[in-house]
């Protein structure tokens, strides 16, 4: 009976053992296919339009070995390699075959698509990034006015040695200057599909035409720039302002900084943002103004006729930021006074930004379609309306309150 | 089995052991595929009527004071009658249960095992499910107890991580595909409260009997606002799980959860708080299935079936030849089971038994 126990007890062992040695097996696969040594870290991938209908890919490396030795006063090395291929799957397939290494989009960070694949449509890209399980949704998309290689090669951090860190971080500032969106894959790919809103991608260039008659320009114009276009010099070949507008999948147009930071107004997406207005004293010259959004901008779409007619009512607290001898910030009517400026100029843009939109453009990335379902009792009722379509007929009303409340340190000279 | 006896709150998780399950796997893209805006108001309507049969099951199931199902069939049709709704049971638990499982398993594999075979991912549930069920019932029941309401904790916390994403107006046009869409067709909704089937089985079991009607009221009333949490998030997030068809689509919302740039990624612990409460799931329901054959059989101990009803949930989750036939299993065939056993034949059973109860006690009334 004893005998009998340890008998069991072995074969029981014996089965356990075969069975972890087992499992060891089927998982290693699994496990070796995501190991560090087999895998290369892409971080940015560069889509452009190659020859005989195919795709350009490029794709940046972090080489994590070089990074670790060179210390950290040194920029850390990257690599880019390019291929072409009918896809962007096919091109992937054939660059793990040439690093000797399966390509991992767990860390990218950026994908670049130039102008002119954008405006022949990137759904089937979009789509196939979405389906892969590593690319990450936050992982933003630029639309570059250059070739995207040239893009990536020109992209040179200033004040980070990594590029990752830079990538990571480089939509921050959007928050306060407003001149460009966080548009991220994820977004984008609810856009495409979404029956209320059209995408929006960021508008990247390199700094290589110059605007004519710089330093002469007036201070107006330096909301009017976009990527491409900006007066910026500096080891940073790239540059991302502006926003890259959609319809469906496809791109039909750019906005400029100031239409930018109108944009993300609207959608809520900017804390502060500086704006120019004209002087009421003197017609030449002008105030820099720190607007702060009063709350979330109020939205009514009315969709009783044909022609939708959309409602923005914005509101805002301010801080002048330009100083001058003989200011009198002090003085309540001044404040009253540029306070009506800024509500005047800023109706204005933004008016002049949303009939751009519509009848430009033809496509609602305000997502202001979102704002009509709640006319609607049906979703039949709302698909017959044909928004998406329907939103070139669209007119506008904007209201805007602007209450500049002071100055900042120095209130009067 | 009966030797172990289930406190309340154990029951009332044991309840929300199936719903939490279903969630995981594909039912809110189901619910919103068929009820799109109008979702909310569809879950408000059905979760109602689920609160009212669970209270009607209650009602019923009080004259069997100590009986499940089972036992109430015996009563209404003999033993020919309490084995074929046994075998009906133990059939939905173990095929809803493979399937669920092989759904699973198949987005498991494409997440983070690509390489290896699927028999293998499952073998490892199958193992953990024998292993567990080898422990007292109370063992389970405890480890349910930890596990159900760390993922009701993971849902909140998704909902509310995930706040600043939200387009609200989502939830119009209110009524969706329309009134009858929403109000008649979106009935079918309704299996998405499959944890009812558990109260079919919970009396014999209980510590309190007199707390059933506490325990299902509690208990649908939790699945409700865990399943209105759930779509709410699916709903207010993404335009796309109307149109598009993604695997486990809670994990496509945790892929966006980021404080700052050093909370990121939190999609790995989601996925294993979600594979501690499938194996808790597999663990119940096969001790249920093996209950019901104890009683059918009148067998003395269920340990020689522990590892049988393991090798046929494997069996069973391999049957589908891909994912596509498992998936049409667990979204076209899943919610009529539920349906047709836990709403039809369960409460049929206890309005017959419960008329023929009243029929005896006025033929023993007028014999006296």
């Amino acid at each position: 009976m004893k005998g009998e126990v340890i008998l069991n007890e072995i074969v029981k062992n014996i089965f356990i053992f075969i069975l972890v040695v087992l499992f060891v097996m089927a998982f290693s696969s699994s496990y070796l296919s995501l190991s560090i040594d087999n895998l290369a870290y892409v971080l940015v991938i560069g889509i452009d339009k190659g020859k005989d209908n195919n795709l350009e890919v490029s794709f940046q490396f972090s080489t994590a070995s070089k990074a670790s030795e060179t210390g950290s006063t040194e920029k850390a090395p990257t690599v880019m390699d390019t291929v072409e291929a009918p896809s962007l799957s096919a091109a992937i397939n054939l660059m793990d075959s040439y690093m000797g290494k399966e390509l991992n989009l767990s860390h990218c960070k950026v994908i670049i698509f130039s102008e002119e694949l954008a405006e022949e449509g990137i759904s089937e890209e979009i789509y196939t990034l979405i389906n892969d399980t590593q690319v990450r949704p936050s992982a933003n998309i630029v639309v570059s006015k250059c070739n995207a290689k040239l893009y990536m090669e020109q992209t040179s951090p200033e004040l980070e040695n990594l590029i990752s860190k830079y990538y990571e971080t480089f939509t921050n500032s959007s928050k306060y200057t407003g001149f460009k969106p966080d548009a991220t894959i994820g977004d984008f790919f609810n856009s495409v599909i979404c029956k209320t809103c059209e995408p929006v991608a960021i508008l990247g260039g390199i700094s290589t035409e110059k605007p004519e008659n710089q330093g002469n320009n007036h201070i107006q114009e330096n909301y009017n720039v976009k990527s491409n276009q900006t007066p910026i010099e500096g080891e940073n070949g790239s540059e991302n302002i502006g926003i890259a507008a959609f319809k469906d999948d496809k791109l039909v147009g750019e906005l400029c900084a100031l239409e930018t930071t109108t944009f993300l107004a609207i959608k809520n997406e900017v804390d502060r943002f500086l704006v120019s207005i004209p002087d009421p004293d003197d017609v030449n010259s002008y105030i820099d103004i720190y607007l702060y959004p009063k709350g979330s901008t109020s939205i009514d779409v009315d969709t009783s006729s044909p022609s939708p007619f959309i409602k923005v009512k914005a509101g805002f607290t301010g801080k002048i930021y330009s100083m001058s001898n003989n200011s009198q910030y002090l003085d309540p009517d001044i404040l009253n006074k540029l306070s009506e400026t800024c509500n005047k100029y800023l109706e204005s843009v933004f008016s002049d930004y949303l009939y751009k939109t519509s009848k430009e453009f033809k496509s609602d990335i305000n997502g202001f379609g979102k704002y009509a379902l709640n006319n609607f009792f049906t979703t039949q009722g709302f698909n017959d309306y044909n928004w998406l379509n329907n939103y070139r007929n669209a007119f506008f009303e904007v209201q805007i309150d602007t209450s500049i409340k002071s100055s900042m340190l120095i209130t009067e000279t | 089995m009966t030797k172990s006896k289930i406190g309340t709150i154990e029951a009332i998780m044991l309840v929300l052991t199936i719903i939490v399950t279903q969630t995981i796997s594909s039912l809110p893209r189901e619910i919103l595929v068929s009820s799109k805006s109008a979702t909310i108001i569809n879950l408000i309507f059905v979760s109602t009527l689920a609160i009212l049969f669970s209270y009607l099951m209650v009602k019923l199931m009080k004259n069997f004071a100590g009986s499940d199902i089972i036992d109430i069939s015996e009563y209404l049709g003999g033993k020919v009658f309490k084995n074929i709704v046994g075998i009906i049971f133990i059939l939905y638990f173990l095929v809803s249960s493979s399937i669920l499982l092989r759904n699973f398993c198949e987005s498991l594999k494409i997440i983070y095992y690509p390489m290896t075979n699927i028999v293998f991912i499952i073998v490892l549930f199958i193992i953990a499910v024998c292993t567990a069920n080898r422990l007292d019932f109370n063992a389970s029941l405890k480890t349910n107890l930890l596990i159900v309401p760390l993922v009701l904790v993971s849902i909140v916390f998704l909902f509310f991580a995930n706040m600043n994403k939200f387009v609200p107006q989502r939830i119009f046009p209110i009524f969706g595909d329309g009134l009858y869409n929403t109000f008649i067709l979106g009935l079918g909704n309704l299996s998405a409260f499959g944890g009812i089937t558990f109260l079919y089985f919970l009396p014999p079991y209980l510590k309190e009997p007199e707390k059933m009607k506490k325990i299902a009221l509690i208990s649908i009333g939790i699945s409700a606002i865990y399943l209105i949490l759930c779509v709410s998030t699916l709903l207010f997030m993404f335009s796309f799980f109307i149109n598009t068809n993604e695997i486990i689509p809670l994990y496509n919302a945790t892929r966006y959860i980021e404080f700052g740039s050093f909370f990121q990624r939190l999609e790995s612990i989601f996925l294993l708080i979600w594979i501690l409460a499938f194996a808790c799931y597999l663990s119940v329901t096969s001790k249920f299935a093996m209950g019901i054959f104890k009683k059918l059989t009148n067998i003395e101990t269920k340990k020689p079936l522990i590892d049988i009803f393991g090798i046929l949930i494997l069996g069973i989750s391999l049957i589908p030849k891909n994912y596509a036939i498992s998936d049409k299993f667990e979204t076209e065939i899943y919610p009529f089971l539920v349906l047709g056993i836990t709403f039809f034949l369960g409460i049929s059973i206890l309005l017959l038994a419960n008329l023929l109860k009243k029929k005896q006690k006025n033929i023993t009334s007028k014999s006296e």
